[in-house]
């Protein structure tokens, strides 16, 4: 039987090969959910899903798009949002 | 025409969104020249939002002139240059390098 902690299905199952050729059951935890934008709640494309801990071994550019408002809004909302303002003035 | 050569836009999409642009010339309906704040380049009239404001400058204006007219309506542009590339420090050179600091 697993300990009582990890009865709960809070950290995810990974099955692990051994150098000796068995598997060997380990839990690790789960990847944080898929990016929204913050105006009309669409997916964002171009953000990785893992740890914080591996998210510091990519290179930034990697990590959200590289436009003004990328990993916080979609491209059509931003568009948007820089129209809005260009006709404001 | 709304994008003539000279109308300044602000450019929508891409890493140069926001930044303000001048039409340099015109290449055909839909696609047009562009200098300023973002770097010269091709780009699509779906990615640019035109400006009442409009610069004198003539057709296929050199970057120089392009600075002079931003200038005189009071927007700053400075120059995009590539950056320089260097060779990476080999395995010897840093080897070299410690020597040379005992």
């Amino acid at each position: 039987m697993p300990r009582g902690m990890f009865k709960s299905r809070t950290l995810r199952r990974v099955f692990r090969r051994l150098p000796s050729g068995k598997s060997e059951l380990r839990y690790e935890q789960r990847n944080p959910s898929v990016a929204h934008c913050a105006r009309c709640g669409a997916q964002l494309h171009g953000m990785p899903r893992i740890r914080a801990t591996k998210l510091a071994s990519v290179p930034k550019s990697q990590k959200r798009p590289e436009r003004p408002y990328g990993g916080v809004l979609c491209s059509r909302c931003q568009r948007d949002m820089i129209k809005e303002e260009a006709r404001e003035e | 025409m709304i994008f003539e050569i000279g109308t300044v836009c602000i450019k929508l999409a891409g890493r140069d969104a926001g930044k303000r642009c001048v039409i340099v010339d015109v290449l055909d309906s839909s696609f047009v020249i562009i200098d300023g704040q973002t770097r010269r380049r091709k780009c699509n009239v779906l990615h640019l939002e035109p400006t009442s404001q409009k610069l004198e400058i003539s057709k296929g204006a050199e970057f120089a002139a392009v600075k002079s007219a931003f200038e005189k309506i009071g927007v700053e542009v400075t120059e995009t240059k590539s950056k320089k590339v260097t060779d990476k420090p080999t395995k010897a050179h840093k080897q070299h390098e410690k020597k040379a600091k005992k």
